[in-house]
């Protein structure tokens, strides 16, 4: 009997780890991408005093593994199986056989409550480790004490967890209770699936307690396996009914402007044509980066100019995509604004490694050698950023190495040497500027003609090409 | 027996107290004689200080330095010493006691330092110790140098006598920003604090009462007041209403471009809740901006520029002049000339933030080549006009290479905080000069912090709009976020 509950365990980890490894892979980097976790005792000082900052911090820690799809599936995966296993634990404690048995499968319950937090985008993993250590310190308490000592220490214990783990651990509903803490990207919303998630905890302890006085029967496998069963279809249903495939979609085009895959961008458009705005903004990118912007820009899905350099809005989300084809482009002030605004826009006030990256990267071709530093020195204190940071430290100020190198270099030279003031609206003559200042561009050239193009400006277009004869 | 065994347990824990202490600090020997005086952060050779500021703690500027030590004495034979890793922290009391013993003379600091070959002893630096004090402390906003976004920010107020900071609103407690935080003469009884975003309000609170928030955007002015100035009275507040845009540079070393397409200055009676217009302070042909009141409460200073034809972006050829204008605070009237004080765009540049001292003696401006949003100009500089004899010069002991802009006097008038991005040419730190009794404008240092390269480098925030405070400002933001997240407001209403 031990072996099928881990085994249904087992299944139960698997299952969310192949979900957010092979289904919902960019949904974790974007999870990554809106936080900066800093190995400095004065970053995490700042999380830990507040109420529930442990649980935040552990939640930060973990998150940094999200860069990494599959680490962070298994991360989930090992998360949501502890907080199972904690749950029959519980249910464990006075509890007959019968109904541990009968009741086997609403172990699963909390954890798939969790799953379904975490489908959404903004929910954070600190919600997740609330509920595991809530559940960890009150398994704990059981286990370990005796009768009037346990009701001293759960009564102790519910201060000192709301310190640790914030209101989880009493869940009460009252939204004054959770504002303020860090489970959810929205400062203002209330986590209802998270609420549900630890209120399902406590329901189902108190009530497999009361059934236990009530009934006794055999028959255990069959009403384990039938009780799994059961919950699992339900919340299995749910879940895929409740993941949201299309940001996902837009998610991975985000990422793959991010991480530069220009070809795999360029295969996954062949596969499925986006429709839209991030989508078709990094088609149009890869397809420039590999110099086939203007020969089969219409073989895909346009979206008027607004697929090509859309204007930037003020979210931390579709901004980034557009930054990096300012970045390529060589629009270095237009993308450090872009990346700026949109660091500034993260809705729980993080940072971001990729933000950060990116500002020490524009400041140091604009030779602002100092304000790269501070960038630089921050992603130091990274765990996977350090080593680019390392990398990068040493080109500051040195004129030479920036000219000889591969992106740095060709970037300075094909920045603006022109000053002009821009808005919110990339306008044909930017385009042009950068054009005329270096030829070579041919990321401008592809640009401005592909803007000519979508506006049917013919006369533009004509000049431009005459100029370029 | 357990009176021996306590003090047996009590010896030991001092004598590894000790033995803990002395573990972590070295002995500076066979140190290499430097001629060079020692290369720090911040930079704080021969500075002049206040008797009452927070220790100077500093690192050494080359941070392949394993060890700094600093050794301070003065001419009486007293000495203060601190080493460690990374900075030197003086001991908070010690400091203090050290400073009132040398009132109006100067300490002399020798710093070591320790590499891979050893130990380095520079030649001894000054500080010179100003009898002249400074005011409790310093309120100013925190918030990422940014263009139009906002992330997270608020208003704190710091001891400068110590390394406390504290938070009197965030926007964590509201949605929106805040700013143009204002006192009246750095005396927090009389305080305002704007507030923008979907909630947003003036908040003010006169004579230590209770916070109002306001509306002050009426029917006859332009938008919501800002840049608010007291009367040295407490009874009025200048402010201006500005219609403000932002433009960005493609390739300029100046980031951003912040005008004005309009602007127009009023006066605020707080007693009769009535915003006093004139029609002279309203011109549409002119922006105005910056208004502050004289030392005397009888004069209203502020920078005026020819107002761009619709249409015409030639942001660079906005120039602002600093102009007066009679104020009659017994009538709340103003008066029917402006007097141009300083021309400065016929030196084609312009003139920024307005401050008289409030003895009456200078008033000192920030100078840019164009515009009124100086914090984005690396050229700006502070210059010092002399109110009795006109004499109008750069403050050099002041200024750096890049950005000064804002700037602020203490109560005594001989201290002057100013703003400046000379750390790394972004992010805005407070810096501190003296202005003795012949004008004489000391080197500014850096607001002093505990292990200050660790703690500017980590901070991504600029210290913005920076204010001196009398005492604590007893602010209550719990009971503020309540009353800006009310919908309720009070209308500002407008003389007849």
């Amino acid at each position: 009997m031990k072996h099928l509950h881990l085994l249904c365990t087992l299944l139960f980890g698997v299952a969310v780890f192949l979900f957010f490894g092979l289904a919902y892979p960019h949904h974790l980097h974007y999870q990554e991408q809106y936080q900066l976790f800093l190995f400095d005792s004065t970053y995490v000082w700042e999380i830990v005093k507040q109420p529930g900052g442990v649980v935040d911090l552990l939640g930060r820690f973990c998150t940094q593994f999200l860069l990494f799809a599959w680490v962070g599936a298994g991360i989930i995966a090992l998360l949501l199986s502890a907080v199972q296993l904690l749950m029959l634990r519980l249910f464990k404690v006075h509890s007959s056989q019968f109904i541990v048995h009968s009741s086997y499968g609403l172990s699963f319950v909390p954890s798939f409550l969790l799953w379904l937090f975490l489908l959404d985008e903004n929910a954070l993993l600190s919600g997740v480790w609330a509920v595991l250590l809530t559940l960890l310190i009150a398994w704990a308490i059981v286990k370990l004490t005796k009768s009037w000592m346990r009701r001293v220490l759960l009564i102790i214990a519910i201060p000192v967890l709301y310190i640790l783990v914030g209101p989880v651990c009493f869940p009460i509903p009252i939204e004054s209770l959770w504002h303020g803490i860090h489970y959810y990207r929205y400062p203002m919303v209330f986590p209802w699936l998270l609420w549900a998630a630890a209120f399902s905890a406590f329901v189902l302890i108190f009530a497999i307690r009361f059934f236990n006085r009530k009934v006794t029967a055999s028959n255990r496998l069959v009403l384990a396996l039938c009780s799994f069963a059961l919950v699992a279809a339900i919340m299995g249903v749910l879940v895929w009914k409740n993941a949201n495939f299309k940001a996902e979609k837009v998610m991975q085009y985000d990422f793959m402007a991010c991480h530069q895959q220009w070809n795999r961008i360029l295969e996954t458009v062949n596969a499925e044509k986006p429709n839209n705005q991030i989508g078709v903004t990094v088609q149009n990118l890869a397809l420039a980066m590999r110099g086939m912007l203007l020969e089969h820009m219409f073989d895909y899905n346009q979206n008027s100019i607004h697929g090509l350099l859309p204007d930037v809005k003020t979210d931390a989300t579709s901004p980034m995509p557009t930054a990096e084809a300012f970045y390529q482009l060589g629009m270095i002030n237009v993308a450090q604004r872009t990346v700026f605004e949109a660091q500034e826009a993260i809705l729980d006030f993080q940072k971001s490694g990729r933000c950060y990256k990116r500002l020490a990267q524009t400041n140091l071709i604009n030779g602002q050698y100092e304000v790269a530093r501070k960038y630089l020195m921050a992603l130091q204190k990274t765990l996977f950023y350090r080593d680019w940071a390392n990398e990068t430290l040493p080109l500051l100020g040195n004129e030479k190495a920036i000219a000889s190198h591969p992106e740095y270099g060709r970037l300075r030279q094909c920045a603006y040497n022109e000053d002009f003031y821009f808005s919110d609206h990339v306008t044909p003559e930017m385009l042009e500027s950068l054009y005329f200042r270096n030829t070579v561009n041919r990321m401008a050239y592809q640009y401005l003609l592909a803007y000519c193009m979508l506006t049917g400006d013919r006369e533009r277009y004509n000049h431009i090409i005459s100029k370029e004869q | 027996m357990k009176k021996i065994l306590y003090i047996l347990f009590t010896i030991h824990c001092s004598l590894f107290t000790i033995l803990l202490f002395s573990a972590c600090t070295e002995t500076v020997s066979d140190a290499k004689q430097e001629n060079a005086l020692p290369q720090i952060y911040p930079d704080y050779l021969g500075v002049t200080i206040p008797v009452n500021i927070a220790p100077l703690c500093f690192n050494m500027e080359d941070e392949t330095a394993l060890y700094i030590d600093a050794v301070i004495t003065d001419c009486h034979g007293n000495s203060l010493h601190s080493q460690g890793e990374e900075s030197v922290d003086f001991d908070i009391d010690e400091w203090h006691q050290l400073l009132a013993q040398n009132p109006d003379d100067s300490l002399s600091v020798t710093v070591s330092a320790k590499y891979d070959d050893g130990w380095h002893t520079y030649s001894p630096f000054s500080i010179y110790v100003s009898p002249d004090s400074i005011d409790y402390g310093l309120c100013y906003r925190l918030i990422a140098p940014g263009y139009e976004v906002w992330s997270k920010m608020g208003i704190y107020e710091r001891d400068l006598s110590s390394f406390d900071e504290r938070a009197l609103i965030e926007n964590t407690q509201f949605e929106g920003c805040v700013n143009c935080h204002s006192f009246n003469r750095g005396n927090p009884a009389d305080m305002s604090l704007h507030i923008r975003g979907p909630h947003g309000a003036t908040l003010l609170r006169h004579d230590d009462s209770s916070l109002i928030a306001y509306n002050t955007k009426t029917d006859q002015t332009l938008g919501f007041c800002v840049y608010p100035y007291w009367h040295p009275s407490g009874r009025y507040v200048a402010y201006s209403t500005n219609a403000t845009s932002q433009l960005f540079h493609s390739s300029d070393s100046n980031r951003i471009e912040v005008f004005d397409t309009a602007s127009d200055l009023q006066v605020y009676d707080v007693e009769k809740n009535e915003l006093i217009l004139s029609p002279i302070l309203k011109q549409d042909s002119i922006y105005e901006t910056f208004p502050v009141f004289s030392a005397d409460g009888r004069s209203l200073y502020f920078c005026a520029a020819e107002a761009l034809p619709e249409g015409n972006h030639a942001l660079d050829s906005i120039r602002y002049n600093l102009c007066r204008i009679d104020f009659d605070p017994e009538t709340g009237s103003f008066g029917n000339r402006i007097d141009t004080i300083v021309d400065a765009s016929a030196q084609h540049k312009s003139v920024s933030f307005p401050r008289p001292s409030y003895d009456g003696r200078y008033l000192c401006y920030t100078l840019s080549d164009y515009g009124q949003f100086s914090i984005w100009h690396h050229e700006a500089n502070l210059w010092l006009l002399n109110l009795t004899t006109g004499e109008n010069r750069p403050m050099a002991g002041a200024n750096s290479e890049d950005t000064e802009s804002f700037h602020n006097w203490s109560t005594n008038s001989r201290w002057l905080v100013l703003s400046s991005r000379r750390d790394d040419g972004l992010f805005t730190r407070p810096y501190f000069c003296h202005v003795d009794a012949k004008g004489v404008v000391s080197k500014a240092f850096m607001l002093p912090q505990r292990n200050p390269r660790r703690f500017y480098r980590d901070r991504f925030l600029s210290f913005n709009v920076p204010e001196f405070i009398i005492r604590p400002t007893n602010f209550d933001g719990r009971k503020a976020s309540r009353i800006i997240n009310d919908p309720s407001r009070k209308d500002f209403g407008v003389r007849k």
